[in-house]
């Protein structure tokens, strides 16, 4: 039997149906929290829950956990966890401080960078190179950042600020501002229209004291993408925290493709702790200052599937949930709370049409508890208040979890040979 | 068989092993290895598991560098450092175990550490659309690896070294995850890529096809090559007898013990996806009697493993109903069922079967932990279960130091009898065997297929899903296909050969009077 082979003819299948692209469902999503918040503020009556201020607050608060977001990102893109980004945050907060008030923003930024990707390095030489479990490394990275920044503000701050819990402040960036469009912009959310006034007012949020950290930060969203999805260097960092294995059969340096995105991770969350301290509203090292938003930020990370956009989404999320709490207290949450109820509705009808009668079930009887509360309560009692952020977390990742696909490889400690 | 016409005996050769030889601390993998590839031929190296082939080939690929020995390529004498090395003197291979990452697209996959070729955007994809007809892969390169079955996943790990420039080729044990169909169209593959001038190196201990694939064999046992044959006029079973270097088992059963006592009645088994979306298994009717072997043919994927852990408890059926020995099981949990009377070789030994860090003994407990003799009242027995463990090693040839050795310290056949002894103990009446022989060596084989065919000569039912056609014919009863969730067709085991029923699981309809239609399978299901 002699076969001869002709060459088939090669017909490549046609390409999977496309759905609608990642940049497209992210302008839907944001229309659709901008109705939604406009038809919430119309109806309770507070006008800030789009207003200038509240964005302009929620963009600073969304720094520091976009920041440290993408640091989870590179880290877990290349199979690393990094819970440990809260203590490389406070390293970066420390750092940022102690640069900041001596040679300016700019030494601060550095020096945050610095001191957080310090952080970085020694996770990656806990878990790369000794093959620690990455819980356990980032748990001891967190207990140490409190610890050693502690140690390190009373040796050093104390002698000048007399309080051993604070740094001397900080001189802060100058801002800008658009000048004549943030005027008109001004006018427009005045008039008090239903939608463009929203609009207006969360554009003019967006366009009002903008500090270059805020524009780094916005910047390293795309430049994350771009490296991480669009060079060699991104597809074997991704390869390695997908499978290892293969990566080095084909020639990817694992280790050094992991020390890389780890120390990247631990800069990126450093930057973030100086996100803090140079929020203008405090301009200095506090001790506590991080308040959990390093793991926030990973939980922004989760939420956004592993993906910058997803990422940014899940940030000005959690940012707008902080923002709106210190700006205007426990009546405006509690109509974020209407707000709620209205996207549960939402969801409602898409799992009927779906025909997934369990979750409709379900999101109808949360809907109903939340509107008894709104009705119920005048405002939500301070306590709650503040942990807003917190709690979103909470039902954001308990909604969300169901559909993730994270790094395959994620969190396994990788043995060559 | 195959095309002698483009090896080109008269260039110096493509490999060539001389004296290779390699050490493990306590083991010789290789001594004093020969072995030379001619230009453009397909090179079978055949051998048992263990015998040395995959070690013999990463020395090759560079993964490890031998201890003594040299290696040329095309009359040069070189030196690898790591598989880099290879992949720049033209050697490639395509690894047993897929190195894909499934979360990359195929495309990503291809160019991963060959970025330097042709970039990572379209230039990098034309060039893979360009080499994708050599290997019969049809899918865009922007597809996820995930979605793609078996057989495209191997000829995108083709596809990656054809992209590196390779023209030697190592395909490690190719045909071991491929149905017999698919076989065929690796083999088309392979004889026209040989046509275009490319050498391949061939593992495998499946001998019928390293007949029909290959140009010339060499065969290696317990670490050294002990001859070379040619495929053309030496039989299947010159080849086996080298490779074991005596006598071979077979799993053919005498007569038949089947009796009339039914032990395992399903009636009517339905599951669905998790979604709801379509059944896997689908109004699927099964009796298995006292002394009965019913083997399940089928391609993977299409529900023997959905249906073993239905039996098993550890899928919720839809609807139908369980029946061992009149026991109405359908209710019951996975440890009611196993202390009903099932022993159960789990498909995958290493998920489902032993805990690796754990040793022999403790091994033994699992599923038994409500019975004598590992366990006393609510207390676990730990001397009881040593105690049995050692009469396991025993009588099964665990080999192993100790039985407090863990079990990942024992090779896949000695794990793989730990676990037949194991479900055999306590009198079972009914042993679900899943794949019960799959990557054991030939010694473990035949040690498994005698306890099995001693257990039935018993009384014992068995139901046995393998994919190793020969097994399923040589030890069954009955076979039955199973195809998209259901039992579509009984083969005789007496008369039915590999090819029939590798159509008949494919759908293919039957061809021969072997393989009776039991059902209708309507297409355009999926």
């Amino acid at each position: 039997m002699i076969t001869t082979l002709e060459e088939k003819p090669h017909v490549p299948a046609a390409p999977r149906k496309r759905r609608v692209p990642g940049w497209a469902v992210g302008m839907i999503g944001v229309a659709g929290a901008i109705v939604l918040l406009s038809i919430t503020s119309m109806q309770t009556g507070f006008p800030q829950l789009t207003s200038s201020g509240t964005t302009q607050t929620a963009v600073r608060l969304a720094l520091p956990i976009l920041l440290a977001g993408l640091g989870g990102l590179w880290s877990e893109r290349a199979g690393v966890v990094n819970i440990g980004l809260e203590g490389m945050m406070i390293m970066g907060t420390w750092g940022a401080a102690w640069a900041g008030y001596q040679w300016g923003p700019w030494a601060a930024l550095v020096a945050a960078v610095v001191f957080g990707s310090l952080g970085g390095l020694l996770h990656a030489v806990a878990t790369v190179t000794f093959g620690v479990n990455h819980i356990v490394s980032g748990v001891a990275i967190n207990l140490l950042g409190a610890g050693l920044t502690k140690y390190l503000s009373t040796l050093v701050f104390f002698p000048l600020s007399h309080n051993p819990r604070q740094s001397p402040p900080v001189q802060p960036f100058d801002t800008y501002s658009a000048g004549g469009l943030a005027d008109w912009l001004g006018e427009l959310e005045a008039g008090q229209r239903l939608f463009i006034s929203d609009v207006a007012g969360i554009v003019r949020g967006l366009v009002t004291g903008v500090s270059p950290l805020t524009m780094l930060t916005i910047l390293l969203v795309p430049l994350s993408y771009y490296l991480l999805w669009r060079t060699r260097f991104g597809l074997r960092l991704r390869s390695v925290g997908e499978n290892p294995h293969a990566a080095d059969s084909l020639g990817v340096k694992v280790y050094f493709h992991k020390y890389v995105a780890v120390i990247v991770s631990g800069g990126l969350a450093g930057l973030g702790g100086a996100a803090l301290v140079l929020n203008p509203g405090q301009l200095s090292y506090l001790e506590g200052q991080t308040g959990g938003r390093g793991f926030i930020g990973l939980a922004a990370m989760i939420f956004g599937n592993w993906r910058p956009g997803g990422l940014l989404g899940g940030a000005a999320l959690f940012g707008y949930a902080d923002g709106l709490q210190l700006r205007s207290g426990g009546d405006t949450v509690l109509a974020l709370v209407y707000g709620v109820v209205i996207l549960l509705g939402v969801i409602v009808v898409y799992q009927l049409i779906k025909r997934k009668w369990f979750s409709a079930a379900a999101a109808i009887v949360v809907a109903v508890l939340l509107y008894l509360l709104y009705i119920s309560l005048d405002e939500i009692p301070g306590e709650f208040v503040s942990y807003a952020p917190h709690m979103v977390t909470l039902a954001v990742l308990a909604v969300a979890s169901q559909r993730l696909r994270m790094p395959a490889a994620d969190g396994v400690v990788y043995r060559r040979g | 068989m195959s095309t002698s016409s483009s090896v080109r005996t008269d260039d110096p050769p493509a490999v060539v092993l001389t004296g290779i030889t390699k050490r493990f601390p306590g083991v010789v993998a290789n001594s004093d290895v020969h072995l030379t590839v001619r230009r453009g031929e397909v090179h079978a190296l055949c051998g048992e598991n263990g015998a040395g082939k995959s070690t013999l080939m990463k020395i090759l690929y560079g993964m490890q560098p031998p201890d003594e020995g040299t290696i040329e390529v095309s009359g040069e004498q070189v030196r690898f450092r790591t598989p880099s090395d290879a992949i720049k003197a033209g050697i490639g291979m395509v690894h047993q175990h897929f190195m894909l990452a499934d979360n990359l697209t195929v495309q990503e996959n291809v160019v991963l550490g060959a970025e330097a070729l042709h970039g990572i955007g379209q230039k990098a994809r034309k060039r893979i659309i360009e080499l994708s007809g050599k290997t019969g892969l049809n899918v865009d390169p922007g597809v996820l690896v995930e979605q793609l079955g078996v057989a495209d996943r191997q000829r995108v790990e083709i596809l990656k070294v054809l992209y590196r420039g390779a023209k030697v080729i190592i395909l490690d044990e190719p045909t071991a995850v491929l149905v017999p169909q698919e076989v065929n169209e690796l083999f088309d593959t392979v004889r026209g890529m040989q046509e275009q001038g490319y050498t391949f190196l061939f593992i495998s201990h499946k001998l019928d096809e390293v007949r029909a694939i290959a140009d010339s064999v060499t065969v290696i046992r317990r670490g050294t090559t002990v001859g070379s044959a040619d495929p053309k006029t030496v039989s299947s079973r010159q080849l086996a007898e080298m490779m074991v270097g005596s006598e071979l088992p077979s799993p053919e059963t005498r007569e038949s013990t089947v009796t009339d006592t039914v032990v395992l009645d399903v009636k009517g088994l339905k599951l669905m996806t998790p979604d709801g979306s379509r059944p896997i298994l689908d109004d699927v009717d099964l009796v298995v009697r006292s002394g009965e072997v019913v083997g399940i043919a089928g391609v993977e994927g299409n529900g023997q493993t959905e249906l073993v852990e239905t039996i098993m408890g550890m899928r919720k059926a839809g609807s139908g109903t369980i029946t061992l020995q009149d026991n109405d099981l359908t209710k019951l949990g996975t440890l009611a069922r196993r202390e009903a009377g099932i022993g159960y070789i789990p498909e995958d030994r290493h998920r489902h079967g032993l805990l690796l860090t754990q040793p022999l003994w403790y091994n033994r407990i699992l599923g038994y932990q409500t019975r004598k003799p590992t366990s006393k009242g609510i207390w676990l027995d730990t001397d009881g279960a040593k105690k049995d463990t050692e009469r396991i090693v025993t009588e099964f040839d665990v080999r192993t130091p100790g039985i407090d050795v863990p079990a990942a310290a024992l090779s896949g056949g000695n794990q793989q009898k730990l676990v037949v002894g194991r479900e055999l103990s306590g009198d079972p009446v009914l042993l679900i065997a899943s794949h019960p022989t799959r990557g054991v060596d030939v010694g473990a084989q035949a040690l498994i297929w005698d306890e099995i065919k001693r257990a039935r000569a018993a009384g014992l039912a068995v139901l046995l899903i393998s994919a190793d056609l020969d097994e399923l014919i040589g030890l069954s009863d009955t076979i039955k296909v199973m195809l998209r969730g259901r039992l579509v067709a009984d083969a005789d085991p007496n008369t039915v050969t590999p090819e029939d029923l590798g159509s008949a699981m494919t759908g293919a309809g039957s061809t021969s009077a072997a393989v009776q239609e039991t059902a209708v399978v309507e297409e355009g299901e999926n």
